[in-house]
């Protein structure tokens, strides 16, 4: 059943597409109502089911422990993240050189670190004492240097900031592979032709270009950190999950503490969103067309 | 050495080189004297990228010897046997020559001076502000002094082209290396690049000219080099080369060539 397209007569007068009307999407406006309602309906939810709570929320939305977990969270995820990218680094190096043995070495610590779940991890560093009581600096099957025991070391911080390291480094190390892998073996030949040394065609020419690749997943990486952070909680680590925790265990407000703890992490990813969209666009400089062109419009605009 | 035999800047001997069980080069010999310009010639996957690359040590060679003013490339004696070079000095010998590439490779991310100067600069330890002004004189001999702050996407392939060969040059090498320098060109730019290496022949410059051009390496080159499937099959002063082949390969590959460059026009 399909209408015929009728063709305007001629004769009927000039025709001229700029005077047609909008087409109307019958589909459009009811997927469009369903929405309203379902909006709406969520809103009234919210607002009108007193088992939220709102005026606890609001009471405890800028309570001193709260901040601090929040600030222990954001803290978590920038130690986290940092250390993850410098040893995803190496590994992504290693897994990209000749020399086999360190190649394989960096294959297996990613494949260990990526397979298994940072709450596992983290349960694992925290209870580290239990396989090694002791740990030692010396020389290999030879005398000791130094000694400390385990659980003087192994605090639920450092356990935090181990397990989630080494998970991020093994994602780190995939990314900025992958980053590496993206640019064009004739900027490698280019910079070799050109005499520079390994560091310098790596750090100036390479990288910069292998970053358009690994910042928009690197973005998501911070994000998926700082969410998960919050399994530090069961380490008895004092991040935000934990101290809403802490919070609701006294006074039994689960739901209410749990939409502060809700609040802070979206406001956080989306001020950490806004600022990867703007990363991104400085690293896209000079590969992209549509950049370029505004910049160089931007510079003639400047010297007239 | 002999002090009557002028030592030749480049010199391979014997050069062999597989990838896997293809043979790329099988004992090529090539000898390029100061200020001369050799052209390389031949069928596509005669091996004349893959020589001009292993003499860039771009490619780990298989065997034979490569020599730039009388130093063997890439190789060392070490008590009574020969080992690899570090990175380091290949990376010193490599700052000897200058390359020029099919699909020119500029760095996208810096503007047309920053990749001229770099090198100088950060490898050569030139100081900045000559080493930019050298950069914008040479510019200004490939006919781009305006274009010193774009960056390459803005400029077309025969313009991109023309930077490269100043980056190659703002080094001030021995010799410089085309590999296939205008075969991924539109056909109305080769003309604009070819008068740049043009210019720099006759400005005295070693060149080693891997290229399809028949034309120009008539009129440019001081010797042709004809190779195919890996071995070197003429090697002649220019002119005898197009007038007097002596291969059959060859005769067949100019007349191939030749009536398709008449077709052309």
């Amino acid at each position: 059943m399909t209408t015929p397209i009728i063709t305007p007569p001629r004769a009927a007068g000039r025709v001229d597409v700029a005077d047609a009307r909008r087409r109307f999407h019958p589909w459009r406006l009811v997927v469009g109502v369903l929405l309203a309602v379902i909006v709406l309906q969520l809103a009234i939810f919210f607002i009108t089911n007193p088992r939220f709570e709102w005026p606890v929320v609001a009471e405890y939305l800028f309570n001193p422990s709260v901040l601090l977990g929040l600030l222990t969270s954001i803290m978590l995820t920038i130690v986290g993240m940092v250390f993850g990218s410098l040893l995803g680094t190496v590994l992504a190096a290693g897994q990209l050189t000749e020399f086999a043995p360190l190649r394989w070495a960096s294959i297996v610590f990613v494949a260990v670190f990526r397979g298994v779940p940072p709450l596992v991890q983290l349960i694992f560093w925290y209870n580290l004492a239990y396989v090694l009581p002791r740990i030692a600096v010396g020389v290999p099957f030879g005398p000791e240097l130094f000694a400390w025991p385990t659980n003087d070391i192994i605090t639920p911080l450092t356990a935090a900031i181990i397990g989630l390291s080494l998970h991020e480094a093994a994602y780190m190390a995939e990314i900025i592979r992958a980053g590496i892998l993206s640019v064009d073996q004739g900027q490698r030949d280019a910079s070799k032709a050109l005499g520079f040394s390994r560091w310098h065609s790596f750090s100036r020419v390479i990288l910069p270009q292998a970053m358009r690749v690994i910042i928009p997943p690197t973005g998501s990486q911070v994000i998926a950190l700082l969410k998960g952070t919050s399994l530090v909680s069961v380490i008895a680590m004092g991040d935000l999950l934990h101290s809403v925790q802490v919070i609701y265990n006294r006074t039994y407000e689960v739901v209410p503490m749990l939409l502060v703890a809700v609040i802070w992490y979206l406001v956080v990813v989306t001020l950490l969103t806004i600022v990867q969209r703007r990363v991104e666009r400085h690293f896209s400089r000079g590969l992209s067309s549509t950049s370029l062109t505004r910049r160089t419009v931007q510079k003639l605009e400047v010297t007239q | 050495m002999n002090d009557h035999v002028k030592t030749p800047v480049l010199e391979v001997i014997g050069l062999r080189k597989s990838f896997g069980d293809n043979m790329a080069l099988g004992g090529v010999d090539l000898r390029v004297e100061e200020s001369e310009v050799v052209a390389i010639l031949g069928p596509s996957g005669s091996g004349k990228s893959t020589l001009v690359r292993c003499i860039d040590q771009l490619e780990p060679i298989d065997g034979g010897a490569m020599y730039l003013d009388g130093r063997l490339l890439g190789f060392e004696s070490h008590r009574d046997h020969l080992r690899p070079m570090t990175d380091a000095d290949i990376q010193q010998q490599r700052r000897r020559m200058g390359m020029v590439f099919q699909q020119f490779n500029l760095f996208p991310h810096w503007t047309v001076l920053r990749n001229i100067t770099e090198a100088p600069i950060k490898v050569h330890g030139e100081r900045p502000e000559a080493a930019r002004a050298r950069g914008l004189e040479l510019l200004d001999r490939v006919g781009l002094a305006d274009k010193a702050s774009a960056h390459p996407r803005q400029l077309s392939g025969g313009q991109q082209q023309r930077v490269a060969i100043a980056r190659a040059v703002a080094a001030n090498p021995r010799i410089l290396l085309f590999d296939e320098p205008t075969s991924s060109l539109d056909p109305e730019l080769v003309d604009e690049v070819l008068q740049v290496m043009k210019d720099l022949a006759t400005s005295g410059m070693t060149m080693v000219v891997v290229t399809h051009e028949l034309a120009f390496a008539r009129s440019v080159a001081d010797r042709c080099v004809f190779m195919a499937e890996g071995l070197v099959i003429e090697d002649r002063p220019a002119r005898e080369f197009f007038t007097s082949p002596r291969s059959t390969r060859l005769q067949a590959f100019l007349t191939r060539n030749e009536s398709r460059a008449e077709a052309d026009l």
